[in-house]
């Protein structure tokens, strides 16, 4: 029996019970519409509001303790976002069956957990036995997607939760569902739209970049950065040589130098034949293999081998560049691809639709960069042209000096581009004339110089020593030999391996009519004697040509010889240049040294410069409409 | 562009600057958000973030950086960014990051707004 004094209190008691209880309710209805305006402000991020989430469930079921863990489907763990008492964890490892498991169980005792279960708390033991926020456990999901576990420890001042405390609870978790849902929806729109501004903003950025080198370095940044890699490359088609050619690589560290790699000039370079030939394609095909395939087929391609020993990345993802005619010009390849967390994932088919696009504006922008750089290069080049056929021009004698008992007559003509053709016929101050033919290796500036640097050399041997001892026939020639000794060591140290000059110089007595001939590695001149007998002068020592080896190699491989000759009244001697006997007419036949011969000895009743005239017209008409690229070079000297 | 992650931290009396060196993606991001979280932790509710020396941001970065703001916003604080390239900075505005954040051409400037 109970007494009215009782009732009244246990009424009281009821009554602040029951009061206590809408409290809490008010509390957490207040709490959830403040919740509920965050969300829909767009200020979603459960990262953030997760605190605030847990705070509002314990401090509603009166829980002291808590956490929530969120789920990260692409690589299978589990990760706190927020616990009271505030703790350090790392990934929490769950298998696909026990997320099942969870999915099916809308409360986890942790004291008695389903069988399934039972494997995953093992394992974790060490962090659930760790604290007491793990009692309760209700599963977070929407529909059929878990999204994590929202977790209490042991509740406070009793065993287990009032019916309407476990419908709050369920209302909490749901509302926590979907806050982290809609926050990494949020964050998926976020990502989408930020990439898609990139890939707007990006088109005009590297389409401004007239550097190759700055468009391939920019075309890698946005691509990385585009598609969420930590690698990307730009590798380009050498024509020329059938291969791919790495032309940047972000980061440059990753770049992985193996035995099975060809390089060229410290350049990544993958071979890739014949372009239509498909033979390569293989069902697992290597990174390398993969690359080349891509631009063949010309379309997006992932490598599933995962054997990237290319680039030192993995997961590996490549996109044909296309110019504006749809010609393939290379590949851009974007590899470990990242998601929050850290860890690397697998491109999806809207990656591969992205890098497409990028690829697209990329080709535009690499395109445009080559073509600026090669209208530069023309353009630098036209000016070095102009200025090296300048000083060629000047380095070439108008008028050639008269020598008694002599005629002498040159011509130049310059054909193409600026080669290196020189003659000069000089006084010699000690008596006597030196007559000069040469022709420098290689064209333009270079060529242009060397033949300065040759001129300035034999001038100044000429009015220093050579020719002093004119009358003794025999120091003439070791004059010779040392003068193009000298030369040889000049030439060497001014050009590089490949640049060098061959050279024919003759010194002339008038008095004596004794020719002494040097002939380093130059056409051996023609004479056509008097009585019409021909005469290959220096043919049998032709030395080396001038500034090929260094003059400590010169005795070793074909040391300079000098020859004397007499000539006699009516003797004609022909310099050239190879620009006459190797013109080539239209059925690509050589001018040669025989057509040069039989004109020659036709050649008896006129003067000099008549001859250079005669030989001219000759190689011109033999030429006909074949083009022609070397410079042609006479110089006529003719015993009265 | 050299990929070498940093942050330098300079905190001052009533604000603090985070200033990031290299790509601001998932790790370098996850980086800043302990960083930047620490910070507020600590009562600081005034933060600039430099990203002069990042040329790169990815989307994962983005989304690092707006939880940043998110956070600050929870304690009613504010967040400058300075140092921006022209394309960064537009595409700020496009993603409405500069509604919720301040946007400056340097540090200085990034300071005396607050």
């Amino acid at each position: 029996m109970i007494s009215l004094g009782e009732n009244k209190e246990q009424s009281d008691m009821h009554l602040s019970s029951a009061e206590e209880t809408i409290q809490r309710l008010l509390f957490s209805l207040s709490e959830l519409e403040q919740l509920g305006q965050t969300l829909i402000s767009g200020h979603s991020n459960f990262n953030v509001s997760s605190k605030t989430y847990l705070r509002i469930t314990l401090g509603t079921l009166q829980v002291p303790s808590g956490a929530i863990l969120c789920y990260h489907s692409t690589d299978n763990y589990l990760s706190v976002a927020a616990s009271t008492p505030e703790i350090e964890t790392n990934q929490i490892e769950i298998e696909p069956d026990e997320v099942s498991c969870l999915l099916e169980s809308p409360l986890v005792e942790l004291h008695s957990p389903p069988e399934d279960l039972q494997d995953f708390i093992e394992r974790n033991s060490n962090f659930l036995n760790g604290n007491e926020m793990h009692h309760l456990w209700v599963p977070l999901k929407i529909q059929d997607e878990f999204l994590g576990i929202l977790s209490l420890g042991k509740f406070l001042g009793r065993a287990k939760l009032e019916a309407w405390e476990q419908e709050l609870l369920t209302i909490l978790a749901h509302q926590i569902s979907i806050a982290i849902a809609y926050s990494r929806n949020e964050e998926r729109i976020q990502s989408e739209k930020f990439r898609l501004f990139m890939l707007a903003e990006s088109a005009p950025q590297i389409c401004q970049l007239l550097q190759p080198d700055d468009a391939a370095e920019q075309v890698v940044f946005q691509a990385v950065a585009l598609l969420d890699a930590n690698m990307g490359a730009l590798m380009l088609i050498e024509p020329q040589h059938k291969h791919l050619e790495l032309q940047y690589v972000f980061p440059p560290e990753l770049l992985n130098t193996g035995d099975d790699q060809q390089e060229t000039d410290n350049k990544l370079v993958i071979p890739i034949g014949d372009i239509d030939d498909k033979s390569t394609e293989t069902e697992t095909p290597t990174s390398e293999e993969m690359l080349v395939n891509v631009v063949k087929n010309g379309r997006t391609d992932q490598c599933v081998s995962k054997l990237d020993t290319l680039f030192g990345g993995s997961n590996l993802m490549a996109g044909p560049i296309q110019g504006r005619d749809g010609d393939i010009l290379g590949l851009l390849v974007v590899g470990d691809k990242e998601v929050r967390g850290g860890s690397v994932a697998e491109f999806t088919f809207e990656d591969e639709t992205l890098l497409d696009s990028f690829a697209k504006q990329a080709g535009v922008a690499i395109e445009n960069a080559h073509l600026h750089q090669e209208a530069l290069d023309a353009r630098l080049l036209q000016a070095e042209m102009e200025e090296a056929r300048k000083i060629q021009e000047n380095l070439i004698p108008d008028t050639l000096p008269d020598i008694p008992g002599y005629e002498v007559a040159g011509h130049y003509e310059p054909r193409g581009p600026v080669g290196g053709d020189y003659f000069d016929c000089i006084e010699l101050k000690a008596g006597g004339w030196g007559l000069a033919i040469a022709d420098v290796s290689g064209k333009g500036m270079q060529a242009a110089l060397l033949m300065a640097t040759l001129r300035a050399g034999l001038l100044s041997e000429l009015t220093s020593a050579r020719g002093r001892e004119e009358d003794k026939l025999v120091d003439m020639k070791n004059e010779l030999i040392d003068m193009a000794m000298t030369l040889n060591s000049l030439l060497y140290v001014s050009g590089t391996e490949e640049k060098y000059a061959t050279f024919f110089y003759t010194h002339l007595n008038p008095e004596t009519d004794i020719l002494t001939t040097l002939n380093c590695g130059h056409n051996p001149p023609l004479i056509v004697k008097n009585d019409g007998d021909i005469v290959w002068l220096g043919e049998e020592v032709g030395g080396l040509p001038i500034g090929m080896f260094p003059n400590d190699m010169v005795p070793l491989i074909a040391k300079f010889e000098a020859e004397q000759i007499k000539l006699e009244s009516g003797d004609l001697i022909i310099y050239y240049t190879d620009g006459v006997t190797e013109t080539v007419n239209i059925d690509d036949e050589f001018y040669d040294e025989e057509r040069l011969e039989q004109l020659g000895k036709t050649c008896s009743d006129i003067d000099a410069s008549q001859i250079c005239e005669l030989i001219y017209k000759s190689v011109m008409d033999f030429q006909g409409d074949a083009d022609q690229f070397d410079d042609l070079t006479l110089l006529v000297l003719r015993k009265k | 562009m050299a990929n070498k992650f940093d942050i330098q931290i300079r905190a001052e009396h009533e604000y603090a600057v985070l200033e990031t060196a290299g790509y601001l993606n998932d790790s370098l991001g996850e980086r800043l958000s302990k960083e930047a979280q620490e910070l507020i932790e600590k009562g600081y509710t005034q933060l600039v973030i430099n990203l002069d020396k990042t040329a790169l941001i990815n989307s994962i970065g983005i989304s690092i950086l707006i939880e940043i703001i998110e956070a600050l916003d929870e304690r009613d604080g504010t967040l400058n960014f300075c140092g921006l390239s022209a394309t960064q900075e537009r595409t700020f505005r496009m993603m409405a990051i500069a509604k919720y954040a301040g946007i400056f051409p340097d540090e200085k400037a990034a300071i005396a707004d607050f």
